[in-house]
């Protein structure tokens, strides 16, 4: 070979370097300049991503700490059916380790159709990652929060429960969402090409949800929801509510519905079963009301409480006949004697002495036909007739408890006045949220001072020697009164075989330290309040006092 | 300037391993968390009143405590 071919062999390489350079370099440059931004943005987007972090939910309390609602770590498992290669072995590998049917999620996990499926939604994690550790390509995983009710039956009317997106549904888990739920943060993170955090470049913190403090005590509340449950069983009734309260503050120490239901399966119970009727439903009061006619009578000085009547055992009021329970002759009877032997024409004429006007002026004072203000969703204000709607027999049978529609935790407040000395003071069930300082709740005086105690009186001589006497708790004085109400008919009358029985009172009667109410309806066997709702108080009065280490008065 | 080169480098690395340990940590306390609010949520489930009765009458066949009596003492003077 010459020197002049190896010279041009040599320039011919050159060239074809200088060309690959030349491509090379505007490549570069054109990857640099003109496509810069592109790939600067696909760069970022495979780099760094932004996840949200969800809040913890507050945890709800009872008075003494005690939690009725937390929060737990769950995980999520999901899949694409699109990246899933073999479906049937994915099934099978979902089955072994979650648990779930092979069946079932194999047609969900073949249908190609979808690029997104839950598996499961707050799986266990233990379970749901011994999947993950199969490295099945085509499933994810996220963390999630499930609520939990570690107390189960216990109070799982009026905690409500928050569903699979962590939000509250109902109960107080709806009233105090905002509060519970707090604020999502989120923050920006740059990975390696194995999904692993190398560093987060941005953070924006959220804030978790406060912690709820209730006035409710799991023990009583437990207490209360079996006494319930026995009381259902023995008279075959269609459903029983108990209400125990602190007159003092208006604190909620149990509120109870039966049938009841597992807090943690509220999805599997019927949703007529999920309302606390304590707080949304009413009912005719019946003899239990007697007391507003007998306070307002007393407070506006129509009576004494030793003011006399002479009673027959009927009277007619406009096209209707008034009678008492019992078949008896004319009667002398005072004031006390009338509410201690719930008399029916005695209250009825003392009413007419009020008159309708007075009679609706202390309907309203003592909160019936309004909310009572409890801290509780859809509470139902009651119904009561306005003046203008009255009839003439109206003045006959409201003042009786009939033809008006309360809510039992109306009828408590109303007894808690009694109680409380004249002053009523709203029900509520939160006692504080987080570390603050529990709020002075809402207080109104609806009698005085003497009338209240004269009242007390009254009821307590129900208790003694009237209709109540079954309330009785050894080694307390109760003041209390019975209730018997039919249940309207639906067809303007009322029914011969359905009725409320129920019974309201405090102790101890001198300083009263607890009122309860018992309603229990359509008992069958028996139909009286004395007879089927006055044990039941006896029972829940029982274990609340020693419980409470309340003194005998 | 090729010295200067490999601590910037180095620095580099160092930091990026750290971040990577703060992330990890990070994740450490969460499972924490979520250990800790699982086992309280569990502690909470057996420590519940009701569960507690009903193991006490089905299980040790226990029976409701009498009821408390109160004695009334009077003080009688010397």
């Amino acid at each position: 070979m010459t020197a002049r071919v190896a010279n041009r062999r040599i320039r011919l390489l050159i060239a074809l370097f200088a060309a690959v350079f030349a491509v090379a370099l505007l490549r570069a440059g054109w990857l640099q300049a003109v496509r810069a931004q592109a790939l600067g943005n696909l760069a970022t987007n495979q780099h760094r991503e932004t996840i949200d972090v969800p809040p913890h939910r507050g945890t709800i309390y009872d008075r003494l700490g005690v939690e009725l609602a937390v929060g737990s770590r769950a995980t999520t498992v999901y899949a694409n059916p699109r990246q899933i290669q073999d479906p049937r072995a994915a099934a099978m590998a979902v089955e072994q380790t979650l648990g779930l049917s092979a069946d079932k999620v194999y047609p969900v996990l073949a249908d190609r159709s979808r690029g997104f499926v839950y598996v499961e939604r707050q799986a266990d994690p233990g379970l749901a990652q011994s999947l993950q550790d199969k490295h099945i390509q085509g499933f994810g995983f996220y963390d999630e929060e499930r609520r939990d009710y570690p107390q189960k039956r216990i109070g799982a009317s009026v905690l409500g429960y928050a569903g699979v997106d962590n939000k509250g549904l109902a109960g107080l888990e709806l009233e105090l969402d905002k509060t519970l739920t707090g604020t999502q943060g989120e923050k920006t993170i740059v990975k390696d090409p194995f999904g692993r955090t190398l560093q987060v470049v941005d953070s924006k913190p959220g804030s978790d949800g406060k912690n709820v403090y209730l006035t409710l005590d799991h023990s009583i509340q437990g207490q209360v929801e079996r006494v319930l449950a026995e009381t259902r069983e023995r008279w075959a009734a269609k459903s029983a509510s108990a209400i125990v309260m602190d007159p003092r503050t208006g604190g909620i120490l149990a509120i109870a519905n039966d049938p009841g239901y597992d807090a943690n399966k509220f999805s599997q119970v019927p949703q007529d079963r999920q309302r606390n009727r304590a707080v949304t439903d009413t009912y005719e009061p019946g003899s239990t009301f007697k007391i507003v006619t007998i306070s307002g009578a007393l407070e506006s000085g129509i009576v004494t409480p030793s003011t006399k009547f002479t009673l027959p055992y009927e009277i007619q009021v406009a096209d209707r006949k008034i009678h008492d329970a019992e078949p008896r002759g004319t009667q002398t009877m005072t004031t006390d004697q009338i509410l201690s032997r719930s008399s029916n024409v005695g209250v009825v004429t003392i009413a007419q002495e009020l008159g309708e006007t007075g009679i609706n002026d202390w309907i309203h004072r003592f909160g019936f036909g309004r909310p009572t203000g409890i801290d509780y969703p859809g509470e139902s204000k009651g119904i009561v007739l306005p003046p203008e709607k009255w009839s003439g027999s109206t003045i006959g049978n409201v003042p009786i408890g009939q033809g008006i529609a309360v809510t039992p935790v109306q009828m408590i407040a109303a007894y808690g006045a009694i109680a409380n000395r004249g002053v009523m003071i709203e029900p509520h069930l939160v006692d504080r949220i987080g570390n603050g300082e529990a709020p002075e709740p809402v207080r109104r005086r609806v009698v005085t001072t003497k009338t209240a105690d004269e009242v007390r009186h009254m009821l307590r001589e129900v208790v003694e020697e009237g209709s109540g006497t079954a309330a009785q708790v050894p080694g307390y004085r109760i003041a209390g009164k019975t209730g018997t109400a039919a249940k309207p008919d639906g067809a303007g009358g009322y029914s011969t075989s359905a009725y409320v029985a129920s019974f309201v009172g405090f102790v101890p009667a001198k300083h009263p330290r607890l009122v309860i109410l018992v309603a229990v309806d359509e008992p069958r066997g028996a139909i009286w309040g004395g007879v089927v709702a006055a044990p039941a108080f006896a029972e829940i009065a029982n274990f609340a006092l020693q419980y409470l280490e309340i003194p005998p008065d | 300037m090729a010295a200067l080169l490999a601590g910037i480098v180095a620095l580099n690395v160092a930091a990026l391993r750290l971040n990577m340990r703060v992330e990890q940590l990070d994740n450490q306390r969460d499972e924490l968390v979520t250990k800790r609010e699982n086992i309280q949520s569990q502690l909470s489930a057996t420590a519940a009143a009701g569960r507690i009765e009903e193991l006490a009458t089905k299980t040790l066949h226990l029976g409701a405590p009498a009821s408390t009596t109160y004695l009334e003492l009077k003080h009688r003077g010397p």
